[in-house]
């Protein structure tokens, strides 16, 4: 009982130690980890300009529908 | 012709009933009288069971009321775990339990804190105090929920899983330094296990033993299923108390975080304006939790089942072709677990484990191990940003206690007091998901510590 005091203090060590050691391997992993993905997977840029285009795609589908439309109501 | 026949059929009939009645009443008097004559030969308390006038109803009816349960006591009265219940627990200790799942009600409603987690287990607390149901037996509603998935921690597994599912690591993989941040905070735990056990060790008025300690300071991770988690684990007889001061804590992050990291950074340091994230790529998300768990597995596998359900979650949301799984696990399978953890931890919120010194100490040791986890963070934060090249607002290390996403919230929050516009949102969220790891990691230590 008298060494609990002690006792805690030498978890609270191992313990922090343990957690940053752990996180610590983790981030440098992580960092690994992009270097080698940026260098053998690169990002194509072209992702988010092709989501643009269907943007446009559906735009010019929607303008289509609605000039058919006014047309047939026009012939009614 | 017709109707008189039928005149007679109904006289035959009025008579048979009559006598009918006639001999039913004979024979009940008859009873009665034997009855009588046997209770005043033996006057033994069965006999006078049987013959119950109406007031002895009604006074045995009593009896078994509510009413009667709170306000009389009985000696040698036992829970449906069959341990003693004293006087006082069965009378006014329930009636207090009673007052306070009520406070707990409304802080979940009208205040909004943490109402998905503290309304089941108030409304558990409700349920466990109730006499003579004893619904927290093992057979009874509550204990059969909490002996399905609390006492094998069963539910807080589930739950982590659905976090990991709703959890994304973007902005830690975006800066993979700010994670040291979310091991700073665990500074919390083990800090306050070192006070807990000074307390007991020092004071007459707490007698907690070490691993009484190390389930009360995990609420400095501010991480409620692993909070539950080793509480089970290391003393499950403050299970109550440190799963409610856990998410009241935790619901209390808006008020408790603020002064803390106002009183620890300078006006310069809380304007700092951070850098724009860079974008991550889909396969380091992809890739992330397996490296976790691969970490966990050599370092620390006394920690995998709490970062393995993690894992798993979060590895089936960013694979991104098992949508219907991780949807599951984010939506109704943690919504039912939600439920059945809440409840499982209201039935312990029963008077006779509730109302007893300990809990205070839970209580203020929980507070300081949660105050002490941010302030450790924002010290760590201060530290980085002395030592990196790149800024780094020391908010944002009080988002390192897990807490996602309030923490994170709060940090935003405080950073667009000082300097509007200034969005650390993001920059915050980094040590917010790293904190859950680094709490799970914390907790890993532990259990192979006291197992």
């Amino acid at each position: 009982m008298e060494n609990m005091v002690a006792e805690s203090f030498k978890y609270m060590i191992l313990g922090m130690g343990i957690v940053f050691a752990f996180l610590y391997i983790m981030v440098l992993v992580l960092q690994t980890q992009a270097k080698l993905i940026a260098k053998y997977f690169p990002e194509k840029p072209a992702g988010p300009a092709g989501g643009a285009s269907t943007g446009v795609d559906k735009k010019k589908v929607a303008a289509v529908i609605a000039a058919i439309q006014h047309h047939k109501n026009l012939g009614k | 012709m017709k109707k008189s026949i039928v005149a007679v059929l109904l006289l035959f009939i009025t008579l048979f009933a009559t006598n009918a009645a006639a001999s039913g009443h004979e024979q009940v008097a008859q009873q009665t009288h034997a009855i009588e004559h046997h209770a005043a030969v033996d006057s033994s308390e069965k006999a006078v069971a049987h013959d119950k006038g109406v007031w002895e109803l009604l006074k045995s009816f009593y009896k078994t009321t509510g009413l009667y349960a709170f306000t009389t006591p009985q000696e040698g009265m036992v829970n449906g775990e069959g341990e003693p219940v004293n006087a006082f627990h069965q009378t006014w200790g329930r009636v207090i339990m009673i007052g306070i799942t009520l406070l707990l009600f409304y802080l979940a409603i009208a205040k909004g804190f943490e109402p998905l987690l503290l309304l089941p287990i108030g409304f558990g607390g409700l349920l466990a105090n109730i006499p003579f149901a004893n619904m927290t037996a093992d057979h009874g509603f509550l204990g059969v929920i909490y002996n399905a998935g609390i006492a094998n921690e069963f539910f807080p597994l589930l739950i982590f899983m659905g976090v990991g599912a709703m959890t994304d690591f973007g902005p830690m993989l975006a800066n993979p330094k700010t994670a040291l941040l979310g091991g700073a905070a665990q500074f919390g735990i083990f800090g306050t296990l070192v006070g807990a056990a000074a307390l007991s060790q020092f004071t007459p008025a707490f007698d907690f033993s070490l691993q009484d300690c190390a389930a009360i300071s995990i609420i400095g991770g501010a991480d409620g299923p692993t909070s539950i988690f080793i509480a089970t684990k290391l003393a499950p007889d403050l299970l109550g108390a440190i799963a409610v001061a856990a998410y009241s804590y935790m619901a209390l992050v808006p008020v408790i975080q603020p002064p803390i990291m106002k009183a620890l950074t300078s006006k310069e340091e809380r304007v700092i304006v951070m850098k724009q994230q860079r974008k991550v790529h889909k396969l380091e998300k992809l890739f992330l939790p397996l490296i976790v768990l691969g970490l966990s597995i050599l370092l620390l596998p006394e920690s995998t089942p709490l970062i393995g359900a993690f894992t798993f979650g979060n590895f089936a949301k960013e694979s991104g072709v098992v949508d219907r799984l991780s949807d599951t696990m984010q939506n109704s399978l943690i919504n039912i677990v939600t439920i059945l953890l809440g409840l499982g931890v209201g039935s312990k919120l029963a008077a006779e484990k509730f109302l007893v010194g300990d809990t205070l100490g839970i209580l203020i040791l929980g507070l300081v191990a949660f105050a002490v986890g941010t302030a450790a963070g924002v010290l760590m934060a201060k530290l980085m940003n002395r030592l990196s090249s790149e800024p780094i607002n020391p908010l944002i290390g009080a988002a390192g206690v897990s807490a996602v996403p309030m923490a994170a919230r709060v940090v935003n929050k405080v950073g667009m007091e000082e300097k509007p516009g200034n969005i650390l949102l993001m920059h915050a969220m980094g040590p917010n998901v790293a904190g859950v790891i680094g709490s799970a990691v914390a907790a890993g230590v532990l259990i192979s510590i006291f197992n």
